[in-house]
């Protein structure tokens, strides 16, 4: 992929680089505008933005649905940590998988503590809308995050009668 | 008598699973814990099982118990106690590896089930190592 000149400037497209996600970062930027028209300092504008956007989550998942070979896409889920004076669970993101069974953004490196975090996923829905039943109306996954400096996959691959987890990359 | 036939004596006389030895038929809900990772069953781990009850929005405890040599729980509900409704399985894992001095991904694992026909039986086993696990519903 070379530089198209008349995309960005150069510095912008250095950093769409630099970060590895030249693929979605180009195409975001080309979606976001006509660029012939937006003024430079509107373009480094959401350049600045959509890198801290597609900055990827140290927490990732992925929903299979192995019933039917396919992914499990728009599923609910939910990212939770323990409070551990209170015991008390505190949601910390809410989100939906996309065509691909992913959910980006679940957490922000800042956010990722050391702690007890629980991601809950919504099959009972997810198989409802598929006009299905589950046998499961919910799952939890309950894990330790001690290292938070490493990244965590934690893939979920479910059919109506099962479903495995583990830790991947 | 053999060594075997002492060991299954004594855990009639001293299970903590109540319910088998006092009404003798066997738990239509059951479970198998199973070391993936080592290719043992997961003997000596904790296991809770709870029934939700939807007028207090509550989790109830109904039995608890502790897998056997072979991984398994006997004797976890009653076919009286066993009615339809929204039931969880948690497993201690965290404390189950940590007997054997390792730490697990998961501190517990928690199985949400659904029983609408409690006519039928239901196996729950857990397959498990110290980071991944699955579940299914067995026969």
């Amino acid at each position: 992929m070379t530089f198209d000149p008349n995309s960005v400037c150069h510095a912008c497209w250095v950093k769409c680089l630099s970060s590895g996600r030249v693929q979605s970062g180009y195409n975001w930027l080309h979606k976001f505008w006509d660029l012939n028209e937006l003024a430079a300092a509107e373009r480094h504008r959401w350049t600045e933005w959509i890198m801290t956007a597609a900055e990827s989550s140290p927490l990732t998942t992925h929903v299979l649905n192995t019933g039917d070979g396919v992914p499990a896409a728009r599923m609910a889920l939910s990212l939770h940590r323990l409070d551990s004076s209170m015991m008390i669970w505190n949601m910390l993101s809410v989100g939906t998988t996309n065509g691909d069974g992913r959910c980006s953004g679940l957490i922000s490196r800042a956010a990722f503590t050391p702690g007890m975090y629980k991601l809950r996923f919504e099959t009972g829905s997810y198989w409802e809308s598929l006009g299905q039943n589950c046998f499961y109306p919910y799952v939890e996954v309950v894990f330790n995050i001690n290292d938070p400096e490493q990244r965590f996959h934690l893939p979920l691959l479910m059919s109506r009668f099962s479903y495995s987890t583990y830790r991947g990359s | 008598m053999s060594v075997n036939r002492l060991h299954q004596l004594k855990s009639h006389i001293l299970s903590d699973n109540k319910i088998t030895a006092m009404t003798g038929s066997p738990s239509p809900l059951t479970t198998h814990v199973l070391n993936t990772a080592m290719g043992v069953p997961g003997s000596n781990m904790a296991i809770n099982l709870y029934q939700h009850d939807h007028s207090t929005n509550a989790w109830s405890l109904i039995t608890t118990g502790t897998t056997n040599d072979d991984g398994r729980c006997p004797g976890l509900i009653t076919k009286q106690q066993f009615t339809s409704g929204v039931y969880k399985m948690r497993f201690d894992t965290a404390q189950y590896w940590a007997s054997m001095g390792e730490t697990c991904f998961y501190p517990y694992v928690e199985i949400v089930f659904f029983i609408n026909d409690p006519g039928q039986n239901y196996h729950i086993p857990l397959l498990l190592s110290r980071f991944s696990y699955s579940t299914y519903r067995g026969s």
